[in-house]
C-alpha cells in the first residue's frame, strides 16, 4: 500500500460515464469542464487530474440544484453501497466507491464548501472581492499556517536568519 | 432439558463478511432488550415475528439457574413473577455486558436479587446466581449465550432450517468493546453476526420500507422525509434523525445514553423505601425476598401510572417492614426528573448534530417499552413543538422488524416486488481518534460520519530524533484521551531520526460496512514518495478486560516520550 496517501484512489469516471443522464442533464452538459487557475495549487501525487466531484455524482456543475445533488447521491448509494452489492467479490471496490461518493456529497451538499469547490474549478466568473467571506476564510487559514510554520522554524533554529547574522556583523 | 450445546470459541471470531453461497441463507433479526426480546425473519414477502412454544412473540430476557440446569425465558416459564427475583435468575445482562466494576451502571445492578460484587478497581464485576443455597458464578456473556442458544433453537424449530446468520440490535451508546462482547456471546451460541445495528437505525430501515410502500401505492416521487426516532427501553435511550427518500435512509445523527426504565424503577424503589441500599446490603435469603417484593410492587405501580393518575402501593416485606403509600403521577415524574431531562437533552443534541430544525421534522417516531409512559410521550412531543406522533409502528416490534429487513438485505435477498429495494446509510455513533497533542483526544473519524468511512490525519514527532511513536486509539466524545474508551494500541518503530516536526506520520482509520474498524499508520519523510517503514494495519478493538488499567499502565510507563502532535497539512 502506498503510504504517501493511505487512501487508495479508484478511477471511477468510466463506469459513471455509461450511466444514462436525464434528457435535461444531457442537453445542458458541457463537452469539457473548464479548469481555471485555483487559489491553492493541488498537487496530485498519483498523477492525472483529480476526479471532478460532479462527475462522481454524475451531475452537471452549473445546473445542479440541491435537490438534484440529493437525488443523485441516493441513486448512486443504491448502486454502490456494499450492503446492496450482489457480487461479493466486488464488495471492496464497492466500498471504495461509496466512500468517494460520500466525500463528494459531503462537499457538494454544503453550500459554503460547494462555493469554494466551484471557485477552484473556475466555474464562478465573478472576481473575488476583498469583502468575500470565502476568500477571507481561505486567506486567514493560509496566514495562520504560515505563522505556525514560522514559529516552528524559530523554535528549531533559535531565531530567524537575520537574528543569527546580526551578532556576527557586529563582530 | 438437555444441557445447552454452546461452545467456547476463540475471541478472534468476530463480525465479518462470510463467503457467498449459491442460495443465500436469510439472516434473522434479533432484538434482545434489557427486559424483553423478540425474533423476526423476512418470509419472502413481509417480516414475520417468531413465536415460542407458548405462542409468545415477545419474551422475557432472563436466564434462571434453578435446578442447576440453566434455561432462559424463551422456553421456560417461571411459575410466579416473584421467582424471577429469587436470586437464581440473572436478568439485565444487556446492561451488565462489557462493563467494568467502576461503572455506575454496574453499581446500580447491586440492588438486584442476583449477586453483583465490585472491587472498584476497573476489572469486570463478579456476578453469581443463587442455586441450592450456593452462589454460582457466571458472566453476562455466558448468560447471553445461553439465552441465544434457546432463541436459535426456537427459530430453527419454526423455520425448519439451520440458523447461523443474525442481525442484532444494539444500543447507540454501546462502545466497540461492548460490541465485541455481544459478538462473543453470539459465537458461543453458534451464531455469526452479520450486522450489529443501532436500535433507531433498525427503526429507520422499517420506516424507509413503509415510506417506499406508500410511495408505490400513491405513485409518488421520492420526496425526502425527515424523521426523528426516539427509542427508550428498560436499559437504554437512543435518538436518531434520518432523511428518507426513494428507499434510502440516511442516518444524519445518533445520540444515546444509558438511561431507561430500570432507572425509573430504581428511583421509585428508593423513593418508597429510602433505606433500601443499607437494608439489602447483606444479600441474605431474607433480604433477597424483600428486594423482590419491593421490585414487583414498584413495577406494578409504574405500569398502572401509565393509565391512571394515582396508585396505591401496599406491600409487606416482613420483619415489621411495611410500605403503605399512595403515589401519584406527578410524584413519579418528580422523582425521575433527571432521567426525563436527560432524554430531552439527547433529542435536542441529536437535532443539533443533524443540523435539522424541529420544524423540518416530518414524522416523530417513539418506540421501546418506555414509550407508553405519558411523561415520555409529552417530552418528545414538547421538543417537537406539538407535532403528532407517527402511528405506523408497533413500539415493541419496530426494532426487531427492522433488524429482520436488514438481515434479508445483507443476505442478498432479492424481492421481485421491490420491498427490499432499501438501503440504510449508517453513521458512527461515537468519534474515533488517537491520543495526541499532549493527552488530547484527536478525532480522526468524527461522530456521525457516514459508514463505510475512511479518513486520515497526519501527525508528527514531539522530540528531536524520536524514532518511536505510541498510537493509542480511543472511542468517545471526551476532550481528554482518558475520558474515552481505549480500543487498542500499537507502537510505530523505525521512524528515521530527524528534528521534531519533520517526519509525517499518517494515521488512517477505516470502517467497513460491517462496522469493522482498522487502523493503519505509516511514516513518510518530506520530499520522499516511499514509506520509510512498512505500513502497520491493526484491527480494533484489541484491548480486552480491564481496559481502564491498560490505559493507566500505558500512561505510567511511557508518559510523553512517544507522543505525537497533529500536523496541519496543506494540500
Amino acid at each position: 500500500m502506498d503510504a504517501l496517501t493511505l487512501s487508495s484512489s479508484v478511477n471511477i469516471s468510466k463506469p459513471f460515464h455509461i450511466l444514462a443522464l436525464s434528457k435535461k442533464q444531457q442537453r445542458e452538459r458541457h463537452p469539457r469542464t473548464q479548469f481555471g487557475v485555483s487559489c491553492r495549487g493541488r498537487k496530485e501525487l498519483g498523477g492525472g487530474v483529480e476526479d471532478n466531484l460532479y462527475k462522481v455524482l454524475s451531475l452537471s456543475p452549473k445546473s445542479a440544484t440541491t435537490d438534484d445533488i440529493k437525488k443523485a447521491y441516493r441513486s448512486m448509494a443504491l448502486r454502490y453501497h456494499p450492503d446492496v452489492c450482489q457480487d461479493c467479490s466486488k464488495k471492496e471496490e464497492s466500498t471504495r466507491m461509496f466512500v468517494q461518493l460520500n466525500a463528494a456529497y459531503q462537499t457538494l451538499s454544503n453550500p459554503r464548501l460547494r462555493a469554494e469547490y466551484d471557485c477552484e474549478l473556475g466555474l464562478r466568473s465573478e472576481k473575488i472581492s476583498v469583502g468575500d467571506e470565502t476568500w477571507r476564510y481561505i486567506w486567514q487559514n493560509q496566514l495562520a499556517e504560515l505563522k505556525r510554520r514560522s514559529h516552528i522554524r524559530m523554535a528549531q533554529n533559535q531565531g530567524s536568519w537575520g537574528s543569527r547574522i546580526r551578532p556576527q556583523n557586529i563582530n | 432439558m438437555v444441557e445447552p450445546a454452546y461452545t467456547v470459541t476463540s475471541d478472534s471470531e468476530t463480525t465479518g463478511e462470510e463467503k457467498s453461497s449459491t442460495f443465500p441463507e436469510i439472516a434473522i433479526g434479533i432484538d434482545i432488550g434489557t427486559s424483553q426480546c423478540s425474533v423476526a425473519v423476512w418470509n419472502g414477502s413481509q417480516v414475520e415475528l417468531l413465536k415460542n412454544t407458548r405462542n409468545q412473540k415477545i419474551m422475557k430476557s432472563y436466564v434462571t439457574f434453578k435446578d442447576n440446569i440453566p434455561s432462559g425465558g424463551v422456553s421456560s416459564q417461571l411459575s410466579h413473577e416473584d421467582e424471577m427475583l429469587s436470586g437464581a435468575t440473572i436478568f439485565n445482562m444487556k446492561r451488565l455486558i462489557g462493563r467494568v466494576d467502576t461503572d455506575p451502571v454496574v453499581h446500580a445492578c447491586k440492588n438486584l436479587p442476583f449477586l453483583v460484587q465490585t472491587l472498584d478497581i476497573g476489572v469486570r464485576p463478579f456476578i453469581a446466581a443463587l442455586v441450592n443455597n450456593m452462589w454460582r458464578s457466571t458472566t453476562p456473556e455466558e448468560v447471553l449465550a445461553i439465552f441465544l442458544v434457546e432463541l436459535r433453537a426456537m427459530a430453527e424449530a419454526q423455520l425448519k432450517r439451520r440458523i447461523r446468520n443474525v442481525v442484532l440490535t444494539v444500543p447507540v451508546s454501546f462502545s466497540r468493546f461492548q460490541l465485541t462482547r455481544i459478538e462473543r456471546a453470539c459465537a458461543m451460541a453458534g451464531l455469526h453476526v452479520l450486522r450489529l445495528m443501532p436500535e433507531p437505525t433498525a427503526v429507520a430501515l422499517l420506516y424507509g420500507q413503509q415510506q417506499q410502500q406508500t410511495s408505490h401505492e400513491n405513485m409518488g416521487s421520492g420526496t425526502e422525509k425527515i424523521a426523528l426516532i426516539f427509542s427508550m427501553g428498560a436499559g437504554y435511550c437512543d435518538v436518531a434523525v434520518t432523511a428518507t427518500a426513494g428507499g434510502v435512509s440516511q442516518i444524519k445523527a445518533l445520540a444515546g445514553s444509558t438511561i431507561g426504565g430500570e432507572d425509573l424503577l430504581q428511583n421509585m424503589m428508593h423513593h418508597l423505601l429510602p433505606n433500601s441500599e443499607n437494608l439489602f446490603k447483606n444479600h441474605g435469603v431474607k433480604e433477597i425476598k424483600q428486594m423482590g417484593l419491593l421490585r414487583v410492587a414498584t413495577q406494578d405501580a409504574i405500569r398502572q401510572l401509565s393509565s391512571q393518575t394515582i396508585v396505591q402501593v401496599d406491600v409487606d416485606l416482613g420483619d415489621g417492614l411495611k410500605i403503605c403509600k399512595a403515589v401519584n403521577r406527578e410524584e413519579f415524574e418528580e422523582v425521575n426528573r433527571k432521567v426525563f431531562e436527560k432524554c430531552e437533552s439527547l433529542i435536542i443534541q441529536c437535532l443539533q448534530d443533524a443540523k435539522v430544525e424541529v420544524e423540518e421534522v416530518n414524522d416523530v417516531i417513539i418506540v421501546g417499552g418506555c414509550s407508553y409512559i405519558p411523561r415520555v410521550k409529552n417530552l418528545v412531543t414538547n421538543v417537537c413543538k406539538g407535532k403528532e406522533l407517527y402511528k405506523g409502528m408497533n413500539p415493541l416490534e419496530a426494532a426487531v422488524c427492522g433488524a429482520a429487513v436488514e438481515g434479508a438485505i445483507a443476505s442478498g435477498v432479492n424481492d421481485p416486488f421491490g420491498n427490499l429495494d432499501l438501503l440504510t446509510i449508517q453513521a458512527t455513533p461515537l468519534a474515533i481518534g488517537i491520543r495526541a497533542d499532549g493527552n488530547k483526544f484527536v478525532p480522526v473519524i468524527p461522530r456521525d460520519t457516514t459508514m463505510p468511512a475512511r479518513k486520515e490525519l497526519v501527525f508528527t514527532t514531539t522530540h528531536d530524533n524520536q524514532t518511536e511513536a505510541l498510537i493509542l486509539v480511543y472511542e468517545g466524545e471526551g476532550e481528554k484521551a482518558e475520558e474515552n474508551h481505549l480500543l487498542g494500541y500499537f507502537k510505530i518503530m523505525g521512524i528515521p531520526a530527524a528534528p521534531k516536526g519533520v517526519p509525517e506520520i499518517n494515521v488512517c482509520m477505516d470502517i467497513d460496512a460491517a462496522n469493522v474498524l482498522r487502523v493503519l499508520a505509516g511514516v513518510v519523510m518530506p520530499g520522499s514518495r516511499q514509506p520509510a517503514i512498512p505500513v502497520m494495519e491493526v484491527r480494533m478493538p484489541t484491548v480486552d478486560d480491564g481496559h481502564g488499567w491498560c490505559a493507566e499502565a500505558l500512561n505510567r510507563t511511557y508518559g510523553a516520550t512517544l507522543d505525537l502532535v497533529t500536523l496541519q497539512k496543506k494540500a
